[in-house]
């Protein structure tokens, strides 16, 4: 059966592949926005007879920070270190995609054989997490910039998040963690920006003073 | 349509019973006759699995045959032709008798006599280094495989107690002895079919060998690799599992990366060699279909992949010996076989240059041709997998419709590529082209006997299908009898009279178009050059651009490589730029190995000025190694 | 003799109906531009003039620059015979016409190409250099989609496949058929030469596709290119509205409204895209149409795995 929690499984996803074939990493913080917002859908439709507050609460906040605060210091942070494209990552989009496309595949197929407590609340719930945190994976294994290193994570976060949410019933600590664990995420990006800044202008100063070491010698 | 469904359905059942008395196509003559060596008999046998191949070899073999008489007489006045013609022979006899053997020995008998014959026929130019060398590696390649091919038929024959095929196939073999069995004959046999990583030989020896020498090679030789398999295959009759899925995915990678490394060729003579490569992969997709079916006891699915595949071998000797045959006038006109110098044939040799075009449509898998009629099979049976095998078994059938369309849409890019270059636009050098070479009625004429039958079966192709099938039935031991058969032929025909249609649709446009042009005046200019005039030949897409978008999107696969072409400064010096695709499995795995064992072998010659008895300390260390070896 | 009758009306229904689209596109195109625009007929009128005109040929060409529109039209008028149009059937379906729609359409694009490099101009060979990279990335998707939509409803008929013929609809398989449509908007996009992919007014020929192919093609040529243009978008448009909306009312006309209204919506969703999205940058379209691809292939495990 369709329920609107199937969709927002596989729009999570699917969006998670887009920030992987993406070349701009204003984009790619744009699309990560969405689909925390997505994912802050997700607890309204989780008890479809009867919302209760505590739904509306955790859909609300995920929202908040995910689709709003962590996306704004994101942007903040590009724009402190003025970064528009990832230049070089490892492996090219074209590759990205259909290596994503496996792991998706491969995600679904290891889900075949993994059983969950409880029930969540559809069949797509853990293959759809899987990927996600598969494919966040891959964004921070063939991304250079730190910037896109840290929307990978978020990413595989989202992945945990979208397990935890319908998984609630069973374990309702697991998902205070999960905010508490964004609110880690902000200040860590926050900390990374601030140290790249500083690696940046170390390195450049260093490889100044080499380069001129170089001629002089 | 239903009347023609009806009238097809009876032709059907006439041609069932004759199938029943045994009339048709599945007689099977055997003639045996004794002979003085050792465990060998001279055994024929005519089954209908040789049968298709047995029709691959004859039509190419005649057909290359008067070719050749065209074709060679370039040569007349500076070379003997005895030789050749021997060899040629010799080959030709080898062939038949590879396919109609039915003894361990007359077989590896007569597919030795075959290897040493077309090495002969490929160095037929051995004044050019490159020629022996390109044979020199057939030669090399090929005993490799003889050995694996050695070693396996004698497992296959001490664990059967008789060197009979007939006989071998009614013993039964354990199921891991048997897939070690079928390894061996994947590497062996997939030696000279050209299968990847061990196809390396293939694209030097096409080109270096005369053009109906290639065209023998690529439609049948390497056909004869394939042959061995379904032998193998119809020998063992049970195979374990993963043997379906390992040749499945063998088609899929000979066949992406033969369409993509033809993709890359300027030469026109290597990229119908890799395309060879290709097709292999398509059949190789078929048997793999089959096989799956076999494993799980579908014998319709079995007989689907199984015939998709026999068709196509048929097929693609047909297309394939057609466009060689057309390069072989191409390049005698030009004296060149690279592509990127070539251009506007189509206006100075218009009848070779739509003889090609058929070819090169059947090749593609378009409709109207034959080679659209095995792909359509093949295709239909990896559906047929897809909906009713286990989940892997689906998924692999997935990854076998998607690649198979891929490799339609490659080639399609790569005889758009071909015929594009060397038939259209104008010719890419600019001194005239040297007319010397006239191509003689002798070589059209096979091409338009070739050209006849891939129209022939593509259009009509129940004959050759319903052998194919019989074939394929051969293969699975069924029946076809007891199979829903018509679920394929109604589709089969309902697609041919989806090409009657097409064409009439063609006929009544054309016809629509005359009437609306009856009157007007139709004036011939220059190409419109975006108002720039004086345009020369020279800025032509050549062939190497025209495929540099794909080659550029998969050089992380194949080993892509470009030199020169930089411009620098305001006003840049005189420039060139060169780019080539090399074969990765020959830069990566079979030159290293190369190297390395070269440099062993040196270093074990080393001794030898000073000692000869170093040698023989090696035959005693090997004769003690025997000894132990035969101790245990 | 029924079996041809139908197929001359079916063909009676896409030959007048299929202009009527592109001139909505241009409609939506012209009003998102703040303009009045040409009328919803102008497409028509086009075609009128072209096959009112003569030919020129270039001194370079061949029998292929000529052949290659008619071969053109006639291949999607053959496809167009196994699309079902609303309440009308297709009047050929059987088990495996979707591999003759996928070759017909193949030979049509072989054609093309040839006569793109058949001219000898390098703005034509870009074109067709571009064609048969783009072709070979779109068939991947269309294949995918293809095996989808089969694996859903177990069966290699085009009719089976789409619309009212559907055994499971969107309460069903809802995930799946979301994903194909998304996938299948691009194909259509791509197929179509439209914006994002390729851009069917400009003339600019460093950045074109489909149109610089067709650069030296006049008067009736130019026509029939016009027209299987035209009649392409239609068929693809008459896929994918039934996979979108699967409504089997039983009243024709209501169907046939329904069906109608959705190409309609389909048109202007077309005209809006191509409105406010900018041409992708050539090297980025690839990445576009692998997406397609992996949207399907993504369909297909989720289908696969509720197996």
């Amino acid at each position: 059966m369709t329920s609107w929690v199937d969709v927002i499984c596989i729009v999570i996803v699917f969006l998670s592949l887009i920030i992987l074939s993406n070349h701009r990493v204003a984009a790619m913080i744009g699309v990560f926005a969405l689909q925390s917002f997505v994912l802050g859908l997700l607890p309204f439709f989780l008890h479809a007879s009867s919302i209760s507050s505590r739904d509306i609460m955790i859909g609300l906040v995920t929202m908040i920070l995910k689709a709003a605060l962590v996306p704004y210091i994101l942007f903040w942070a590009i724009r402190h270190v003025s970064m528009r494209s990832e230049i070089k990552p490892i492996i090219g989009f074209g590759a990205s995609i259909i290596f994503g496309a496996i792991v998706i595949a491969g995600a679904f197929w290891v889900s075949l054989s993994l059983k969950i407590p409880g029930q969540p609340a559809s069949d797509l719930v853990l293959p759809c997490s899987l990927s996600t945190v598969l494919l966040g994976f891959m964004i921070m294994v063939t991304r250079t910039r730190a910037v896109t290193q840290v929307l990978g994570y978020l990413i595989l976060e989202n992945g945990i998040f979208l397990f935890a949410i319908s998984l609630f019933d069973v374990m309702p600590v697991l998902i205070e963690m999960g905010i508490l664990l964004d609110i880690f995420v902000a200040v860590f990006i926050m900390a990374i920006v601030v140290n790249h800044i500083n690696e940046e202008f170390e390195k450049n100063t260093a490889s100044v003073v080499q380069s001129n070491m170089g001629e002089t010698f | 349509m239903k009347r023609f469904w009806r009238h097809f359905k009876s032709r059907n059942q006439e041609r069932q019973e004759l199938y029943k008395e045994g009339r048709f196509f599945n007689m099977l003559e055997s003639f045996q006759w004794p002979w003085h060596v050792p465990f060998g008999e001279f055994a024929l046998k005519l089954d209908s699995l040789s049968l298709i191949f047995l029709t691959a070899v004859t039509i190419l073999v005649l057909c290359a045959g008067v070719y050749a008489v065209g074709y060679m007489r370039q040569y007349r006045t500076t070379k003997s032709m005895g030789l050749h013609i021997f060899f040629y022979f010799l080959l030709s006899t080898a062939l038949v008798l590879i396919v109609l053997a039915n003894n361990v020995i007359l077989f590896l008998g007569a597919w030795e006599m075959m290897s040493i014959s077309t090495y002969f026929l490929i160095v037929f130019n051995d004044e050019k280094s490159s020629v022996r060398r390109a044979g020199f590696l057939y030669l090399i390649m090929s005993h490799c495989g003889t050995f694996l091919l050695i070693l396996m038929f004698f497992l296959m024959a001490h664990n059967a107690g008789s060197m009979n095929f007939e006989i071998i196939s009614h013993s039964s073999f354990p199921v891991a002895f048997a897939g070690s069995i079928l390894l061996l004959a994947i590497i062996g046999f997939g030696i000279k079919a050209g299968f990847v990583p061990v196809h390396i030989w293939l694209p030097h020896a096409h080109p270096a060998a005369p053009t109906h020498i290639s065209a023998i090679l690529s439609g049948v030789a390497i056909k004869m690799g394939i042959y061995g398999i379904c032998r193998v295959l119809w020998i063992i009759g049970v195979l374990p599992d993963w043997c379906g899925y390992l040749i499945l995915i063998i088609g899929v990678v000979c066949g992406l990366m033969g369409v993509l490394y033809a993709l890359g060729q300027h030469e026109l003579k290597k990229l119908l060699a890799y395309h060879s490569i290709e097709n292999i992969g398509i059949i190789s997709l078929g048997l793999g279909v089959g096989l799956l079916g076999q494993s799980h006891h579908m014998p319709f699915l079995s007989v689907l992949g199984f015939g998709g595949a026999l068709l196509h071998v048929l097929n693609h000797a047909i297309f394939k010996g057609l466009l060689f045959m057309g390069a072989g006038c191409v390049i005698q006109r030009t004296h060149t076989s690279d592509m990127d110098l070539m251009g506007g044939l189509a206006r100075t040799m218009p009848l070779v240059s739509i003889l090609f075009l058929v070819g090169a449509l059947a090749i593609c898998g378009l409709p109207l041709f034959n080679g659209f009629i095995s792909e359509f099979i093949i295709y239909f049976g990896l559906f047929q997998g897809l909906f009713h095998l286990p989940l892997q078994g689906a998924f692999t059938c997935a990854v076998g419709i998607i690649s198979l369309a891929l490799m339609g849409a490659l080639a399609l890019a790569c005889f758009t590529k071909v015929y594009g270059t060397v038939f259209l636009g104008e010719p890419r050098h600019l001194q005239e082209p040297p007319s010397t070479g006239k191509i003689s009625l002798l070589m059209i004429i096979p091409m338009l006997v070739l050209g006849g039958l891939c129209l022939w079966i593509g259009l009509f192709p129940q004959i050759m299908a319903n052998a194919a099938f019989q074939g394929g039935a051969y293969l699975s031991h069924t029946d076809l009898a007891s199979l829903p058969m018509g679920t394929i032929f109604y589709p089969l025909s309902l697609v041919i009279s989806g090409v009657f249609l097409f064409f009439a649709l063609v006929l009544a446009l054309v016809g629509i178009r005359r009437k609306l042009l009856q009157g007007h005046a139709q004036p011939v200019r220059e190409t419109w050059g975006c108002g720039f005039f004086q345009m020369t030949p020279k800025i032509q897409y050549t062939s190497s651009s025209f495929a540099l978008l794909i080659v550029d999107f998969v050089k992380g696969i194949l080993f892509f490589r470009r030199e020169g072409g930089d411009v620098k400064g305001k006003f840049p010096a005189k420039t060139s730029m060169s780019s080539s695709v090399h074969d990765a499995s020959e830069e990566f795995l079979f030159k290293p190995l190369f190297a390395r064992l070269t440099s062993f072998s040196k270093k074990l010659d080393m001794n030898r000025i000073r000692y000869t008895q170093i040698y023989l300390m090696y035959i005693f260390l090997y004769l003690i190694f025997l000894l132990v070896w035969k101790l245990k | 003799m029924n079996i041809i009758f139908l197929i001359l009306s079916h063909w009676l229904i896409v030959l007048t109906l299929s202009p009527l689209f592109l001139g909505i596109i241009s409609k939506v195109k012209a009003f998102f531009a703040g303009k009045k625009g040409p009328s919803f007929f102008q497409p028509y009128f086009d075609l009128q003039r072209l096959f009112q005109k003569n030919s020129v040929y270039s001194r370079t060409t061949t029998w292929i620059f000529c052949a290659a529109p008619i071969i053109n039209l006639a291949a999607v008028l053959v496809l167009s015979a196994l699309v079902p149009l609303g309440t009308f059937k297709a009047p050929v379906k059987f088990s495996g016409d979707i591999l003759l729609a996928a070759y017909i359409l193949g030979f049509a694009r072989f054609f093309m190409i040839s006569a793109a490099l058949d001219t000898g101009s390098s703005f034509e060979g870009m074109g067709a250099s571009r064609e048969a990279f783009f072709s070979c990335l779109s068939e991947l998707a269309l294949f995918m989609n293809f095996i989808t939509l089969s694996f859903v409803s177990h069966s290699i008929s085009l009719s089976a496949m789409i619309g009212a013929n559907f055994p499971l609809s969107w309460t069903l398989m809802g995930p799946v058929l979301l994903l194909v449509v998304g996938s299948f908007f691009i194909v259509i996009l791509t197929e179509n030469a439209r914006i994002p992919i390729d851009d069917p007014d400009t003339h600019l020929e460093l950045t074109m596709i489909h149109e610089v192919m067709i650069l030296d093609h006049s008067g009736v040529d130019l026509g029939y290119m016009l027209y299987a243009a035209a009649i392409k978008f239609f068929v693809f448009a008459s896929i994918m509205v039934p996979i979108i909306v699967p409504v089997q009312s039983g009243n024709t006309a209501w169907d046939m409204l329904i069906f109608l209204g959705g190409m309609l919506v389909l048109s202007v969703t077309v005209g809006i895209i191509e409105s406010t999205m900018a041409r992708l940058r050539l090297n980025r379209v690839n990445n576009l149409l692998l997406i397609a691809f992996a949207l399907a292939f993504f369909g297909f495990v989720v289908k696969m795995w509720r197996m």
